[in-house]
């Protein structure tokens, strides 16, 4: 866990969590419900399909809007978040998910042209 | 067999005769009459007499052209007006003829017809009275009969204060020509040109022209210098106004597409006034072209369109070569054809205009260029119309509200460069090499996404004439004055340009570009006047602005074109435009891109 910043993490979408098992991923999606012990919250996709994300430690701010995640896919498919960050939108132009995740499928469609995770099969 | 109207030559040659006359053509000759238009002289019979003093006005040439008009074809006179020639002899101008019965289908001459005698005293039939009447009244000189003209000519003449020359007589628009000088017509004005002025070297003046119309026909008109001061500002369009004298001349197709095959020229004996009752002339003709059709016209020609306005861009404003500020706006006009075409509105059009809610829009008079494919420019002798009150534009819109919305609408004027993204043409700076863009006579335009790598601080600022609209560089006297040749004047002051020397590189190449004044002032993030102030006073914050500048990414509009300095030939890239990227755009355009690609 502790060479998770050293190693590529594939960006992904909730469609790709299965293949993505025991493994470390980006994730970016919108903030969409935080469970009450602040320990995990829904994130949804520019498909607006619903990933978990589980902490290790509580929430101790509002979250709220965009967040990358970078984390381990649980067996379950949940993200293990080793850290989150916000994507701030209230200055500039607001996030367009539904373009990222066109973005995402260009990388996935042509990984000859994008070969981000051959160094992450070892 | 057709009855011809017996004893119509007579009344026609006396001037006094009706339309709707029965005749039959027994022949047809082109006069070759110098430079114009060819003109064709007919001989017509009514069974009783023939009279050879017959003319076709030239928007009928097309009929004799066609051979519709041919030897013994029985033809219905609907609409003509008499003229009296110096020698007093009349020439009958056919404005309006039907062709009841082709010549094909007429056995041969119907009756025995003689020549009418009318002032060349031939033939030998003793002439009857009423020939070779001289004109009695200069006022007849011009008769227009047509069952309702005649009684809106009558109307007119009353109601017509007396002009220099004595009334002379409403004829149609159609029926003026160079050898006619005694006439008034009444008219719609349906455009105007602002005042425009020359200078050259045979000294300098100004004009300005109008377009007008009757129920006829249409007709350039232009005033000059003097001529200016009297009419322009008594011209409003939309009014009707009563115009006599003018001189008739060939008229230049190249700049209108006013169908006549004269303009007229204001002159000092010309007269313009205002003619109150007004509701029997017609508004703006205009002869629409399908969207569609525009693909095969020629470039730079002149054509009324009509359409749905789809979508509208913002204005724009623009710096024209010769230093004018000039406010631009496109939109996208579709027709029934499910065509779509880009129309360029300018000036205080493109600033007033209103898309919303998608009106109908008609322009008379645009010109048609060949830019991206087919596209179109309402130019100064445009008229622009906003829903017009004319049945094409009720048409359309119950289309488009019943099925037209619903296309997509294929538009012609096309986006190069494959991707998407509305009229750019967006090229990689190793495109624009290996196209070779900017190789022919015009210059090339391209849109590319480019990083500043490097920008030359040296001599990047100019001193520059203080005049406002003159940005010419000023001369130092070295004694507190600056010198501008262009001016000719002296000022204790100048004001900083910019003229700055750029190299931007994408992924694939590099390339130095010259950025002016504003371009140079979006990179820098600076006003020039504060850059110059930098430069004179404190150095290394000069150069800050300069490092900061440095590998920003920006949306560059480039002109490309091949000059030639001492032999030497290269190719000049300057910057119309620098914005900044927009990301979202920049992606979906990317992607758009990788998906075609990939499926080619």
């Amino acid at each position: 866990m502790s060479g998770i910043f050293d190693i590529p993490k594939p960006r992904i979408n909730c469609s790709m969590l299965s293949q993505h098992i025991n493994r470390p991923v980006c994730f970016v999606g919108r903030v969409e419900k935080v469970h009450p012990t602040g320990k995990t919250f829904t994130v949804s996709d520019g498909e607006e399909k619903t990933a978990t994300v589980e902490l290790n430690e509580p929430l101790n701010e509002e979250l709220y809007g965009i967040v990358e995640v970078i984390g381990m896919v649980s067996n379950k498919g949940a993200i293990m978040a080793s850290s989150f960050n916000i994507l701030r939108e209230d200055k500039g132009i607001p996030f367009d998910l539904q373009l990222y995740n066109e973005a995402l499928k260009i990388v996935y469609d042509f990984p000859q042209h994008y070969p981000f995770q051959t160094t992450v099969s070892e | 067999m057709m009855k011809l109207t017996e004893g119509a030559i007579e009344a026609l040659s006396n001037g006094n005769g009706g339309n709707e006359a029965v005749l039959q053509l027994v022949n047809i000759r082109k006069i070759d009459g110098g430079n114009g238009p060819a003109r064709f002289r007919v001989m017509m019979s009514d069974g009783r007499h023939t009279m050879t003093s017959f003319m076709l006005c030239t928007q009928l040439n097309y009929m004799a052209e066609e051979n519709t008009l041919a030897p013994n074809c029985i033809c219905l006179l609907k609409r003509h007006v008499t003229n009296i020639l110096k020698d007093g002899r009349r020439v009958v101008i056919i404005l309006e003829i039907d062709v009841l019965k082709p010549a094909s289908e007429v056995a041969g001459k119907i009756g025995d017809p003689t020549p009418y005698t009318e002032g060349q005293a031939k033939g030998t039939q003793p002439a009857p009275n009423p020939v070779n009447r001289p004109p009695l009244m200069p006022q007849n000189g011009n008769e227009v009969n047509r069952g309702f003209s005649r009684d809106f000519g009558k109307k007119a003449s009353s109601a017509m204060p007396s002009t220099p020359g004595g009334g002379s007589k409403i004829v149609p628009i159609a029926s003026l020509n160079p050898y006619q000088s005694k006439w008034t017509i009444r008219a719609r004005v349906t455009n105007k040109s602002s005042i425009r002025t020359w200078s050259n070297s045979r000294g300098d003046g100004k004009l300005f022209s109008m377009e007008i119309v009757d129920e006829s026909g249409e007709i350039r008109v232009t005033g000059f210098n003097q001529e200016v001061d009297k009419f322009f500002s008594l011209i409003e369009v939309g009014k009707v106004y009563y115009v006599s004298k003018g001189s008739l001349k060939i008229a230049n197709k190249q700049y209108t597409s006013v169908k006549n095959d004269y303009e007229m020229t204001l002159n000092g004996e010309s007269t313009i006034l205002p003619c109150e009752d007004s509701s029997d002339v017609p508004m703006v003709q205009c002869d629409f072209v399908s969207i569609g059709d525009l693909e095969v016209k020629d470039k730079d020609s002149i054509v009324d369109v009509i359409g749905v306005c789809k979508s509208v861009d913002e204005v724009t404003r623009l710096t024209t070569k010769t230093n004018r500020e000039v406010s631009k706006r496109t939109l996208n006009l579709m027709d029934m054809s499910g065509k779509m075409v880009t129309v360029t509105l300018w000036g205080e059009e493109a600033e007033k205009f209103d898309g919303s809610g998608q009106p109908i829009v008609a322009i008379k008079g645009a010109k048609l260029s060949d830019f991206g494919g087919r596209s179109l420019s309402a130019s100064f002798s445009s008229t622009l119309m906003i829903n017009p009150d004319i049945p094409e534009a009720y048409k359309l819109r119950g289309w488009y509200d019943k099925e037209g919305h619903a296309m997509d609408g294929q538009s012609l004027t096309e986006v190069k460069g494959g991707s998407g993204g509305g009229l750019t043409n967006w090229k990689s700076i190793s495109d624009v090499k290996t196209e070779h863009l900017g190789h022919g006579d015009k210059g090339d335009y391209y849109t590319c996404i480019a990083t500043i790598v490097y920008l030359r601080k040296e001599n990047c600022l100019y001193q520059a004439c203080p005049s406002q609209d003159c940005n010419k560089k000023v001369v130092d006297q070295q004694n507190g004055m600056f010198r501008c040749e262009k001016c000719d004047k002296e000022f204790p002051n100048f004001k900083y340009r910019l003229i700055l020397s750029a190299n931007i590189a994408d992924y694939g190449d590099n390339q130095w570009v010259t950025c002016f004044q504003e371009s140079a002032e979006a990179i820098l993030g600076q006003n020039a006047a504060y850059l110059g102030q930098l430069k004179d006073s404190n150095e290394a914050a000069f150069d800050e602005v300069f490092q900061q500048a440095n590998f920003n990414t920006f949306v560059f509009r480039n002109r490309v074109k091949l000059e030639t300095y001492n032999d030497e030939s290269r190719i000049k890239a300057t910057v119309m435009d620098v914005k900044p990227v927009d990301h979202k755009e920049y992606s979906k355009r990317l992607i758009m891109s990788i998906r075609k690609l990939a499926s080619q």
